[in-house]
């Protein structure tokens, strides 16, 4: 992970990024860094820059990918100031490290991102919502953008223009739950982040009840080039038809080369672990992965070819998520795998709903019952039942945990069996 | 209004109602933990989960978060949402202990009834189950935590409704945990509804627990004594005691709601020093033959000196049959009277009850729908606690909630607070008065108003006078103003100027109201029934000439009238003869010469009038009598074979006063509603006992042209320079007359101290938690003060204490000079 993509595919997230620091606002400038908002504050109205951003097919990169454009244009006209624009880089997706990479290698970037995100919701206020254990990434933040505001890219009249815009770093308690959107917005308000249901949806009642538009890390960092370059240089960066732009892939598991990619988006699974993560590792032998994160379902060897990206992946009934790839080999258990996957989730569920709460530690027992051989029959239609019943929770949160249960339950019903009958997990060696 | 499809019945419900309100509406009742009504829906538990077969919003959806809209076809039977619901039940009994046998909860557990009817009875899940700590929350509330079905409505009750912070919920996922900080006892005087709103048996009612279930008890409704509000209680009694008591919903009143004071205010009708049997100097008689001896020498008495030699006394806490009682018999033997309110606030009640008007009369309820508020020298939380949560729901929505009063206010929201002393209310009220007669033309009020408008001062010398004025800006432009205003402490001339003030607004534009807060749970009725000539004062001078020889005091404590106690005993020495009546044991009781049990208002049907002028009915809870537990012998369980109830050798205190009066005991029954059409004409229209409407009827209170903008002015005379006014006031617990009786509310009454300002204390050399010592006429009082910057300067403010009464000034209101108050310890 700590050398640069050795690849011919153009960087344009990571083009700043070096190999042994962090890109300084010099570096970023030198690249055309910040004249993407000069130009945007010259010649563009918030309603181009929307425009621009949605002709660019832009999808949230934080894993739902909603549309980047689209969640801008649902700030309404007239909706009352102060608006909010919020970086989510509380990145606590299992197997996703993409945000971190970015914050390390280009600072700038994203600030210059923030702020166009901002100019077109008309937004004067803008906070990073980060993840604790990017305290380094957080001291990094706020150096860089007390630069920026040195600089005249921050503070009141950026560049001469009646445009103001500030950004706060903050620091999150710790939890997952945190990430989720509007659940972070009750955090940032000092209350406990719990969900909240829309509608009304952020973007019309946010924070402290005003507009507030929240974009992951990534997604903000697509905008500076998108605005440079255009709509279709951004769509034709992209492999496949439906997708657009770059992809941050992490990789990580039984790989020979562990780390964080910039491909085109649509690349397919078997280039990105045969070519860019060096192969599967010694001895191992593709098995399944998670193709983005912990709530995504198992990819299995039929798919070893798709182009990764969000429409592919949904053909078949999966998700990219957060395009973290954990790669398993024929070594892993399936059901552990799961088990430590509900491990987590039943840890991180904020205790809101029934569903969540209860439901995902039912099913954490009943796998490390199977695992420990002391599963029975029954157990497979109670999992069944537990994993339709968590789609009716209160957010997405639970349907997520489903996910790599109803892959285990879909694709490695036999493996499960396995444990059953032979009352022990067939691939640890029996003491 | 939409029209929507439930279970395959038709029905239009009024725009935002929610789906689970809607199959309510048509009697199917979707289970619910997490949905109430006063709370709001956040679809937590998911038990609501109904399926929408067709319609704008399809598949299983929680019925609490949506709201009816045309063309929704909803079935709350469908087997995928039956099946879903079933689940939820599973999740939910994972943990749940399983206790009901010892769990008080137990029967009306809202839990245990949807796990039953939802038909889930085996435990699949064979994980271990998660458990809690428990902790001590005070003497009003057990704490359960195993049985939690994280409902979340604790929380929300007691953080969001109510406003109070010291119970939350904390830890994630499967460990949430609701409880405080650190175990203690719960800040909210309100805590008691956690025991009604939690759906099972985390908090349940302590002072109650292991004394039955909900079955063994007589359960009946009841209208709450405990200050003027008037707020519906549920009471449990078993074994001839009152056991507990729940809030019961009331739409104009209460709510789903009631205070600390409210529940648990009942022991005095258990209590073993309550007069269970007759009196005559000193001696055990029967009931009737005791009645018997006092009509008798009442007669002699008013054969020597005539019938004025005599006079008769009630109180605020008196039934609307005793007050009227006592009227028709002082008038139909001429006797004098009667006081029915011996409050020092009675003038005050007298001049509010004949201030307020059908249009200017508000609800409990309908202050939470107003937008700005004026609480003018009240003290909510204290005395009328039910206010403050009215109030807080009026802020929530948006309200400005404004506090003019010289003691430190404390309310569970954001307000503003002006601490006027008690002589400039009157210049602070008149600010605002002026400031609406400038923006309205005065030419509709008549010559009257003008003058009496001209007559106040501009008050521009009050502290923060801009701010008062810029008040009237806010309340002007408000759409619903509401002036609350107290009677308990008030100077004589704001209760009226309240009047003047809601009434200007109203000619204004707003629709204004006006809610006053009185001391009694009858306040409203005494006021109305008394004889207006003498006030209780006058009667004791009376006495003290010899003019008064007998005295009839119909559940009524003389020592709680403001009156110094070392007088009053010698009045009361004086008196050839005290007939008390009462089911109390108090210093009235125990000076009477004849001593006239009575019951309860648990005990026998009493109408009261409460605050807003709204006559309603508590019907019996049970027949009274000794509880069994000191009849039966120690016998376990209690047995009494009996044909009598012991103990219960009484009746009402109007049956009582009817003999008194001379009417025969087997004498036809008596038309009690004729009788108080006949005592004063609003009372004329009152619906027979048996229609009585289950939120009363408002009084007919009729434009009282003549009363209105004639407030007296008082003239305060010129200040003096050293002098400090001491006000003796009310608190939650402790101060009101049958709570502070309570057992159970004891351990919340606080020990009593003096707030001053520090300013005032600095002048004075004191500083906090000194003992001072005070002369006044009930000669020194010595305290603890409390540095108080919340309040006014130059007063002084005790919290009474109702036991203590005697070592406290009795006056609520007195001016002292700053020589009278002094450190303690110098003495020492």
């Amino acid at each position: 992970m700590a050398e640069t993509t050795d690849t011919a595919y153009p960087q344009v997230l990571f083009a700043n990024r070096k190999l042994d620091r962090i890109a300084a606002i010099d570096d970023y400038r030198k690249n055309g860094g910040y004249e993407a908002i000069e130009t945007v504050l010259k010649t563009f109205s918030p309603k181009d820059v929307q425009k621009l951003i949605q002709d660019s097919n832009l999808l949230g990169r934080g894993g739902a990918a909603f549309p980047a454009g689209m969640k801008l244009q649902t700030v309404a006209d007239d909706a009352p100031f102060p608006r909010y624009i919020v970086c989510n880089a509380d990145e606590m997706e299992p197997g996703t490290f993409k945000d971190r990479v970015l914050l390390h290698a280009d600072p700038h970037l994203l600030i210059e991102g923030m702020l166009i995100d901002a100019y077109s919701a008309r937004a004067e206020k803008g906070i990073v919502f980060i993840r604790p254990e990017y305290e380094n990434a957080a001291r990094i933040l706020e150096r860089e953008v007390a630069i920026a505001e040195k600089a005249g890219f921050l503070g009141k009249n950026i560049l001469g223009s009646d445009f103001n815009f500030s950004i706060d770093v903050h620091r999150s308690g710790g939890r997952y739950i945190c990430g989720e959107v509007t659940a972070q917005l009750n955090a940032l308000e000092g209350k406990r982040p719990n969900p909240r249901k829309p509608p009304p949806y952020p973007t019309e009642f946010g924070l402290w009840g005003k507009p507030t538009v929240t974009q992951n890390v990534e997604t903000l960092c697509c905008m500076p080039p998108i605005l440079r370059n255009g709509a279709q240089w951004f769509k034709d960066l992209a492999l496949t038809e439906t997708g657009a732009g770059t992809k941050l892939y992490g990789i990580s598991g039984r790989v020979k080369k562990p780390g964080c990619f910039e491909l085109p988006m649509g690349v397919r699974l078997s280039e990105i672990i045969d070519e860019h993560a060096g192969g599967m590792a010694e001895g191992s032998e593709f098995k399944a992965c998670l193709p983005g994160g912990a709530s995504t379902r198992y990819l299995t060897r039929e798919h070893y070819d798709i182009p990764m990206d969000f429409e592919s992946l949904k053909a078949v009934g999966m998700r990219l998520g957060t395009a973290a790839i954990m790669v398993f080999d024929q070594s892993d258990c399936m059901v552990g795998v799961t088990h430590n996957l509900m491990e987590f989730f039943a840890r991180e569920s904020c205790g809101w709903c029934t569903p969540c709460r209860e439901g995902i530690p039912y099913i954490k027992d009943i796998l490390w019952r199977i695992e420990n051989g002391l599963g029975e029959e029954r157990f497979v239609p109670m999992l069944e039942r537990e994993c339709r019943h968590l789609w009716n929770a209160y957010c997405a949160f639970a349907p997520g945990a489903a996910a790599p249960l109803e892959g285990l339950l879909n694709d490695f019903q036999d493996e499960v069996l396995d444990h059953i009958r032979e009352k022990k997990c067939p691939f640890k060696a029996s003491v | 209004m939409p029209k929507l499809i439930i279970d395959e019945r038709e029905i239009t419900v009024p725009e935002g109602t929610k789906v689970i309100d809607a199959a309510e509406r048509m009697g199917i009742m979707i289970p619910r933990f997490c949905y109430h009504p006063a709370l709001g829906a956040v679809g937590a538990c998911r038990v609501c989960a109904v399926n929408c077969l067709d319609g704008p919003i399809k598949g299983i959806q929680m019925s609490c978060m949506i709201d009816a809209q045309d063309g929704m076809k909803v079935s709350t039977t469908d087997a995928e949402a039956v099946d879903f619901r079933k689940h939820v039940i599973e999740w939910l009994m994972l943990h749940h202990p399983h206790d009901c046998p010892v769990c008080d909860e137990g029967g009306h557990c809202l839990l245990q009834d949807l796990t039953v009817s939802g038909g889930h009875g085996v435990r699949r899940f064979q994980g271990p189950k998660r458990t809690h700590t428990d902790q001590h929350l005070g003497p009003l509330v057990r704490h359960e935590m195993n049985r939690c079905i994280q409902c979340y409505r604790c929380v929300r009750y007691y953080q969001e409704f109510t406003g109070y912070e010291d119970l939350g919920v904390m830890q994630i996922g499967s460990r949430v945990y609701y409880g405080r900080y650190r175990p203690g006892t719960l800040e909210s005087p309100f805590s008691g509804n956690l025991i009604d709103i939690c759906p099972t048996g985390v908090y349940t009612d302590k002072p109650s627990r292991y004394r039955g279930r909900r079955w063994d008890f007589e359960r009946r409704p009841a209208v709450c004594l405990h200050c003027a509000l008037g707020c519906h209680v549920t009471v449990s009694a078993r074994y001839r005691e009152v056991v507990r008591q729940e809030a019961r919903f009331s739409e104009s009143i209460n709510g789903h709601f009631i205070c600390d004071r409210g529940r648990y205010g009942f022991p005095y009708v258990n209590l073993p020093q309550r007069p269970r049997s007759a009196r005559v100097d000193g001696t055990e008689t029967g009931w009737e033959a005791a009645l018997k001896t006092a009509g008798e020498r009442l007669e002699s008495v008013a054969w020597k000196t005539g019938p004025q030699g005599i006079a008769v006394v009630g109180s605020a806490r008196c039934g609307l049959e005793t007050q009227g009682m006592l009227k028709r018999v002082a008038d139909a033997k001429g006797w004098q009277g009667p006081v029915l309110d011996i409050d020092p606030a009675a003038a005050n009640v007298r001049t509010a009850v004949s201030r307020l008007d059908s249009d200017l009369q508000v609800s409990l309820r309908e202050i939470e729908t107003a937008d700005c508020i004026v609480v003018v020298s009240a003290d909510p939380l204290n005395e009328a606690p039910m206010l403050a949560p009215a109030l807080r729901q009026a802020r929530r929505n948006g309200a400005r909630v404004t506090v003019i009063d010289p003691r430190p206010a404390s309310l569970p929201f954001q307000f503003d607070h002006f601490p006027v002393a008690p002589d400039d209310l009157a210049a602070a009220m008149a600010i605002l008065i002026r400031k609406c007669a400038e923006k309205e033309p005065l030419s509709e009020l008549g010559k009257t108003a003008v003058r009496s408008i001209e007559a106040v001062s501009d008050g521009a010398d009050i502290p923060d006078a801009d701010g008062l004025a810029a008040l009237y800006d806010d309340l002007h432009n408000s759409r619903r103003p509401v002036i609350v205003c107290g009677t308990h402490t008030a100077p004589p001339e704001i209760p009226g100027m309240a009047a003047d003030l809601a009434l200007l607004l109203r000619i204004a534009g707003p629709r204004a109201g006006l809610f006053y807060v009185m001391p009694g749970p009858n306040s409203f009725g005494a006021a109305l029934l008394s004889d207006p000539a003498p006030s209780f004062g006058d009667l004791v001078s009376a006495i003290e000439k010899g003019e008064i020889k007998a005295l009839v005091v119909a559940e009524s404590d003389l020592f709680g009238s403001g009156i110094d106690w070392d007088r009053l005993r010698n009045a009361m020495n004086k008196l050839e003869l005290l007939v008390t009546l009462d089911y109390i044991d108090s210093p009235t009781t125990r000076a009477a010469h004849i001593l006239i049990p009575t019951l309860t208002s648990y005990e026998t049907p009493s109408l009261l009038i409460n605050n807003e002028g709204r006559v309603q009915q508590s019907p019996a809870a049970f027949r009274g009598g000794d509880p069994i537990a000191r009849t039966g012998g120690g016998d376990h369980p209690p047995r009494a074979f009996r044909r009598d109830i012991p103990g219960r050798e009484m009746g009402a205190a109007w049956t009582a006063l009817l003999t008194l009066g001379g009417r025969d005991p087997g004498s036809a029954p008596v038309n009690l509603t004729a009788w108080l059409g006949e005592a004063h004409p609003a009372l004329t229209s009152l619906p027979e006992a048996s229609d009585f409407p289950p939120d009363g009827v408002r009084l007919p209170l009729a434009e009282n042209a003549v009363e209105r903008f004639q407030t007296d002015r008082f003239s305060h005379g010129e200040k003096e320079e050293d002098a400090l006014t001491l006000l003796v006031v009310d608190r939650t617990f402790g101060t009101e007359e049958l709570s502070s009786l309570s057992s159970i509310l004891k351990e919340l009454t606080p020990s009593p101290f003096i707030h001053i300002h520090p300013e005032d204390a600095a002048e004075l050399g004191l500083s906090e938690g000194d003992a001072v010592g005070i002369d006044s006429e009930a000669g020194t009082t010595v305290l603890p003060i409390n540095l108080t910057p919340e309040m006014a300067r130059g007063v002084l403010v005790i919290p009474r204490r109702r036991d203590l009464d005697d070592r406290l000034p009795q006056e609520r209101r007195t001016v002292l000079s700053k020589t009278a108050i002094r450190k303690a310890t110098e003495d020492a």
